[in-house]
């Protein structure tokens, strides 16, 4: 910890902002959040109550991980857009090798208790086949992850036979569906670990590697960062947090159809790039995506309460997008990247 | 992109128009009743990701059998009106002289079905009707049947008043448009004391548990729900309606009515156990066996007319065709044993 205190504002120092602003940054989004909050109190009596409250954090649960997930490749300057369809293969593939043919299962009839473990380890997977190809094979992430989005949902097209999984194992459905001490187990989940990826980025040499990775990877190498190890263990870090998203949301919906995850992708850049995550690599933080991933939640639930029409809901909501990112940008004083 | 997409469909669509003009004399003067064995019918699925579609691709070459149809290998257009466009062209250079199709965006086939038109080749559109172009015979279920069913249905269950629910569908799919419509227009005639959430879920289930779950929050005293797909809205509805402790009987105070469209065998597992109330069966089973009836007419020369069929539906004139409207039954807890539904016969 103490040797980590030294390159740690040298590395925001490098960023050129000095360590206040680079605090700052990470809360551009606070004021926004505000005005939703103020908004959505006066829009709709029920906004304001816990249990709607909880019912957004909830619903965002599973997208927030994906846009961890995210948020940690792309500070180490790469890209993954793959992730949304991890969300529906890993926990498919995992539960199809568990339940019987006549629920739409291999018939291999493995053991139920491994499916949490078999849908994190596919996920895991996913990421390390992605790093495999852009790392050791030198293929453009963007190009090798826009294939891995089509290819991962084929397979799982493939696999299910394009058929929605209705009877799955009540144990692989708790996680996403349970209540601790009032509060979804999701969003237990979900804070836990966005507080783990918040303190590692912040205080420990791997997660400070990541920045320097992202900012300069030469500049990393020469000053004795393993780059590959550390970029290959992002995508499966990566991979696995899809994997446990796709667990999340299908213990909510209860099934797991052929598209579940598809279009997320779009959604997890923007709460990443609202956030303060930059899509060039080494800035942003955890906690500035997490706020990203908060004022999409509120958006949706406020729309939603307010009952737009369903032809303008997409127009309003964009719009909402835009006019946060410029606030966001007023707020932080820094151009965008 | 979209100039080069026209750009070589264009191209392509050239193409087949000359290869294909030789030949597209013969059935036309040689195509009579006797032709039947000599006539290929091409078929394009939709999709293969939704678990109506699913059924109807497995029905599609069990039917064919049944019917004697020449079927040739199906293509599948992805949702996507670009690939179908392509797979048409490809299906007629292949020889298929009527070609079955289930354009999911009725307005671009447009172009396509004039130029089989003008190479004389029958085309049978599935459960969506082109905006224009010559159709020789549209078979779908008549959607707005299906609001109205599901709104006369939930209206006498909460005695003409209260709180609904109504997952919508994409509101740029024909059919989601029609179900929403009629069940609008239906509650607003016969049932002006329910109010009704519409929320468009675009087909999708996270958007529907999220709506819902708010809904609920905001609205404790709802009473029913809508939903325009069973296939992506049943498992979602049931997960909220569980945590909010809902999944009650019908007889419990606190039951929530539940209206489903599309009839497949988990909704009709979940009437069975009470926790939703009715279904509408679009009947994906009738769907395939007269897309293929009416291609084989078609390739031997038969007509129809306007009026009633032999199979308890009705066809309609349309400006560009005819429209056969299949009958799709109200399931509830009475009938959902019958065997003759489709969701009884899948597996």
């Amino acid at each position: 910890m103490t040797e980590s205190a030294v390159p740690d504002s040298l590395a925001v120092r490098s960023r050129g902002a000095g360590l206040k602003l680079g605090r700052f940054r990470d809360l551009t989004l606070v004021p926004v959040i505000v005005l939703l909050l103020i908004v959505g109190a006066f829009a709709d009596p029920v906004f304001m109550t816990t249990g709607n409250l909880m019912n957004v954090l909830q619903q965002q649960s599973a997208l927030a991980l994906v846009v961890l997930a995210e948020a940690l490749i792309l500070i180490a300057g790469k890209f993954d857009l793959s992730l949304e369809s991890t969300v529906g293969l890993a926990p498919a593939l995992a539960v199809m090798l568990v339940i019987p043919t006549s629920a739409g299962g291999f018939g291999l009839d493995l053991p139920v208790a491994l499916a949490i473990p078999l849908c994190l380890l596919i996920g895991a997977a996913v990421g390390a086949f992605n790093g495999f190809l852009i790392l050791r094979f030198q293929l453009s992430a963007f190009i090798v992850t826009l294939a891995m989005l089509i290819v991962v949902r084929g397979l799982q097209t493939g696999i299910t036979g394009g058929k929605s999984l209705f009877a799955l194992p009540p144990s692989f459905l708790y996680l996403g569906s349970a209540t601790w001490l009032g509060i979804p187990a999701a969003i237990w989940i979900t804070g836990v670990l966005f507080a783990a990826g918040i303190v590692v980025l912040r205080f420990f040499r791997v997660g400070r590697a990541l920045y320097a990775i992202g900012g300069n990877t030469d500049a990393a190498r020469a000053a004795g960062i393993r780059v590959e190890r550390v970029l290959w263990v992002v995508f499966i870090i990566a991979g696995a947090l899809g994997a446990v998203a796709g667990m999340l949301e299908t213990g909510r919906l209860g099934g797991i159809s052929a598209n579940q995850g598809d279009g997320w992708i779009f959604m997890v850049f923007a709460a990443a790039v609202i956030g303060g995550v930059s899509m060039d690599g080494g800035k942003g933080t955890i906690l500035g995506a997490l706020t990203g991933v908060l004022v999409i939640g509120l958006v949706e639930n406020i729309l939603t309460l307010k009952g737009v029409p369903g032809e303008w809901k997409n127009l309003v909501y964009g719009a909402i997008i835009l006019v946060a990112l410029m606030i966001s940008r007023l707020a932080g004083g820094k151009a965008q990247d | 992109m979209r100039h080069f997409v026209t750009a070589v469909g264009a191209a392509a669509l050239a193409l087949a128009l000359a290869a294909c003009g030789s030949t597209s004399e013969t059935p036309a003067s040689g195509g009579g009743s006797t032709a039947a064995a000599g006539g290929k019918v091409g078929i394009d699925f939709p999709r293969a990701d939704s678990d109506f579609w699913n059924s109807y691709n497995k029905y599609v070459p069990e039917m064919g059998k049944e019917l004697g149809v020449d079927l040739m290998p199906p293509t599948n257009s992805q949702n996507d009106i670009a690939k179908l466009v392509a797979n048409t062209q490809a299906l007629v250079s292949q020889g298929a002289k009527a070609i079955v199709m289930a354009p999911q965006d009725t307005g671009a086939i447009a172009s396509t079905l004039q130029s089989l038109d003008q190479k004389k080749i029958p085309v049978v559109s599935v459960d969506t009707r082109p905006d224009t172009g010559k159709v020789y015979m549209v078979v779908r279920a008549d959607n707005r049947a299906y609001g109205q069913k599901a709104c006369e249905f939930l209206g006498e269950k909460l005695g003409g008043k209260g709180k609904v629910v109504e997952l919508m569908g994409a509101l740029s799919s024909v059919n989601g448009r029609d179900r929403a419509e009629a069940f609008r227009e239906c509650m607003k005639t016969k049932f002006p004391g329910i109010t009704v959430f519409e929320e468009p879920t675009e087909w999708d289930g996270t958007k529907a548990a999220s709506m819902l779950q708010t809904r609920l929050e905001q609205n404790p005293d709802i009473k029913g729900i809508y939903m325009h797909a069973g296939g992506v809205h049943l498992a979602p509805t049931l997960q909220v309606l569980k945590a909010k402790n809902l999944l009650v009987p019908p007889t419990d105070p606190k039951h929530i009515f539940v209206v489903s469209n599309d009839g497949i065998p988990q909704e009709f597992a979940a009437i069975r156990d009470g926790q939703i109330d009715a279904t509408v069966s679009q009947p994906a089973d009738l769907y395939a066996k007269y897309a293929l009836f009416y291609a084989k007419a078609a390739v031997e020369g038969k007509t129809f007319q306007p009026g009633p069929t032999d199979h308890d539906s009705n066809i309609i004139q349309l400006p560009n065709g005819l429209e056969d409207q299949l009958p799709a039954p109200l399931v509830t807890k009475d009938n959902v044993d019958d065997p003759s539904l489709w969701g009884n016969q899948v597996k």
